[in-house]
């Protein structure tokens, strides 16, 4: 079998995995051909061969985890529908990006592999794996992908994914002299009949004819990308109204908390408020938002002092949705987990490939060497999932849980980061920074 | 003081991917446009402030020199480069700059040769701000049938002894950026254009050759119908698809805002 993706599908997963602070899934349309590929050896006379050849044409990314099947695995029917619509005879695989795991199906994975295979009727259907890992400073990342067929026997399981591309466009097949002959005949006959070939002015016509060719289509690129820039404006807008509406929301049951909380302390004097955000968890990562958006919470913020680079970052971020809360500054002085090297590689370094005649450094890749992921810093990290398959296999009830304080420990960095923004330089106590810090390099 | 991390917003990122997987037999390269930005929360407490290089678009350019180990920059693209960035600092209303440069490394390993450090380097002596990006691709383990894709970030440092460079790292980060940018859909889209222009370019010079014969003309000219066929199925083909299922997924996701608009205004209005 042979796969093949456009280098802008597959760049297009990447941006989509990119941006989002999970895992990241959605599926792969395109179609299956078989090629013949004939061969004569000398055993037979002529042996055909049928090639499996999987063409991936686009992808459909899903918005969120879980959206089309539940904690238990099970594959909901109507949402796949809803998902995929009218592209249901499209799919011929889908793909999970994750960060920090092994380049393996996950348990879950594979049962959720078996029932779209039986409900998309696609009996080869394809999976691809994206995994990310990063060396420990985040100087370097790599994305690792794999194409599994899982329904296929235990051997062979694996595809190669080609991305076709330009290749050569070298000039040197260009001629630069003609072969040198002194044959009057020779001339005569190729003067007399290749000046069918061109026009008046010496010019090729087929190169004319092509660059027409060429001018439409780049005269229909720019339109099309008109379009798009069009509809990434209106997205945007629409974007931003939708997250000033959840601020909204949120901030009106922020009160109504505050509110129901204050009547309480009426009514129990003796039990002491906790205004202290950080140890309340959060309910969204809105809230969070919403601190550091409205100065006039005056026991969580000190008086804003913004020096104007640091908020334009921040007001950088808010043309951002939501899910990018995963605060660069925050993720800068974060720890990053550890790279996780993989038992299936021969190689513990995968920049050892080729031999280079650059400086290359010690191993870069800090992993725990048996494949997997350094728990304690993972759970640190902004909103991964990286711990999910492992547990998995143990049990699967708990990565709901695991997911909840994955989200909430993700929505702490960027708090505690646009705390230090807000409150500086007056506000915040030496001893307060230095706890957050403190908190935040462990 | 050294740059302490880069920021990549991943629509430009995106660019940069789409530029690096364009072609496997040479390497691609571009500029980084953005603003450097210091972080002087740390002054207060004695340590060296932090600069951060935002990077939110790239610009393709054209290759000078198309030998596969060598990467330079002609001054008139450079000085095409500044042009963009006053186009989008009057867009953004920030201050953009060129802040750094970006090439791809096909079958090859992600970390810079000494060409590339050498290079980098001499751009550090007009900007110590100054970064670059490698793009590694096409790289496979053919033993677990593994395909790569690396980034890396590095600057230029004398050696300790001796007048060559090393490099440094950089840590580099992706921010996600939800939509595509404009300056970044356009600068998506000028990779045709400029594959095109290059092969203009070369036909022009072979074609202006006067002692070709017939036969020979015929052979170049075909080679440049075949070159520029080459490139609209490979490049511009593939790119109006993207762009094409990208509109489809926009307006899909435009619908669905409006849903959760209404919803979410119905939901205040309740409260």
């Amino acid at each position: 079998m042979a796969a093949s993706i456009s280098g802008y599908t597959f760049s297009s997963v990447c941006y989509h995995s990119a941006n989002s602070n999970s895992d990241h899934e959605g599926f792969l349309l395109g179609e299956v051909r078989q090629e013949e590929t004939v061969s004569i050896s000398d055993t037979q006379i002529s042996s055909a061969e049928l090639l499996q050849v999987v063409e991936v044409h686009n992808h459909e990314p899903c918005a969120q985890l879980f959206s089309f099947y539940d904690y238990a695995g099970k594959v909901n029917d109507e949402n796949l529908n809803r998902i995929l619509k009218d592209r249901h005879k499209n799919v011929i695989g889908w793909y999970r990006f994750r960060r920090n795991t092994q380049q393996q199906m996950s348990f879950r994975e594979q049962i959720i592999h078996k029932q779209l295979t039986q409900l998309l009727g696609v009996p080869d259907l394809v999976f691809l794996l994206f995994s990310f890992i990063s060396t420990a400073n985040n100087s370097t990342h790599a994305l690792e992908y794999v194409l599994f067929r899982p329904n296929r026997s235990r051997y062979n399981q694996r595809v190669t994914l080609h991305i076709p591309n330009l290749g050569t466009t070298s000039q040197q097949e260009y001629k630069v002299s003609s072969v040198p002959n002194t044959s009057l005949n020779y001339a005569k006959v190729i003067k007399e009949h290749g000046a069918e070939f061109f026009d008046k002015d010496g010019v090729m016509k087929d190169i004319r004819t092509i660059f027409q060719v060429y001018g439409a289509l780049q005269d229909r690129v720019q339109a099309v990308c008109g379009e798009v820039e069009q509809n990434e404006r209106v997205k945007e807008k629409f974007q931003e109204e939708v997250n000033k509406l959840k601020q909204q929301i949120a901030l009106r049951k922020q009160k109504s908390a505050e509110e129901e909380r204050r009547l309480q302390e009426a009514q129990n004097p003796e039990q002491r408020p906790t205004p202290e955000e950080n140890s309340e968890p959060l309910e969204t990562s809105l809230l969070s938002r919403v601190v550091f958006h409205t100065p006039s919470t005056p026991e969580r913020l000190g008086p804003s002092a913004n020096p104007p680079s640091y908020a334009d970052l921040l007001s950088l971020q808010d043309d951002s949705l939501l899910p990018s809360l995963s605060s660069p500054t925050s993720a800068a002085l974060l720890p990053r987990p550890q790279a996780v090297g993989s038992p299936g590689h021969p190689s513990p370094s995968p920049l050892g490939l080729n031999p280079s005649p650059a400086p290359s450094p010690s191993m870069p890749y800090l992993g725990n060497g048996d494949g997997s992921s350094s728990d304690s810093l993972d759970r640190q990290a902004a909103g991964q999932e990286d711990d999910d398959e492992e547990e998995e296999e143990d049990d699967d009830d708990d990565s709901s849980e695991y997911e909840n304080l994955v989200s909430e420990v993700a929505q702490l960095p960027p708090v505690t980061a646009s705390v230090l923004a807000q409150g500086r330089p007056a506000a915040l106590s030496p001893d307060g920074d230095a706890s957050v810090l403190g908190s935040q390099t462990s | 003081m050294a740059v302490s991390a880069v920021h990549l917003e991943s629509d430009a990122f995106l660019v940069c991917m789409n530029h690096a997987l364009s072609t496997e037999k040479e390497e691609v390269m571009g500029l980084c446009i953005g603003e450097v930005t210091t972080d002087s929360f740390f002054a207060c407490f004695g340590v060296d402030t932090n600069r951060i290089v935002h990077i939110h678009s790239v610009i393709i350019l054209r290759r000078s020199d198309k030998r596969k180990d060598r990467v330079e920059i002609s001054p008139e693209q450079l000085s095409s480069a500044a042009t963009e960035s006053y186009r989008l600092a009057e867009m953004t209303g920030r201050p953009m700059r060129v802040v750094g440069w970006y090439h791809s490394h096909p079958h090859i390993t992600v970390w810079p040769s000494h060409v590339d450090v050498r290079t980098q380097a001499m751009y550090q002596m007009m900007d110590q701000g100054f970064v670059g990006l490698i793009f590694s691709c096409f790289i496979e383990d053919k033993n677990t049938k593994t395909g790569r894709v690396l980034y890396t970030c590095f600057q230029s440092v004398q050696a300790q002894k001796g007048s060559e460079y090393e490099r440094i790292e950089i840590p580099i980060h992706v921010i996600p950026h939800e939509a595509i940018g404009k300056v970044c859909l356009e600068s998506a889209v000028e990779l045709p254009r400029i594959l095109c222009q290059e092969e203009q370019d070369t036909y022009r010079k072979i074609h202006s050759l006067t002692q070709l014969d017939p036969i020979t003309k015929i052979h170049n000219g075909s080679v440049f119908t075949k070159n520029l066929c080459s490139q609209m199925s490979a490049v511009s083909g593939p790119l109006l698809q993207w762009l094409e299922d990208r509109l489809e997924q926009n307006k899909q996701n435009i619908i669905e805002l409006q849903l959760e608009k209404e919803r979410l205004t119905q939901e205040l209005a309740t409260m």
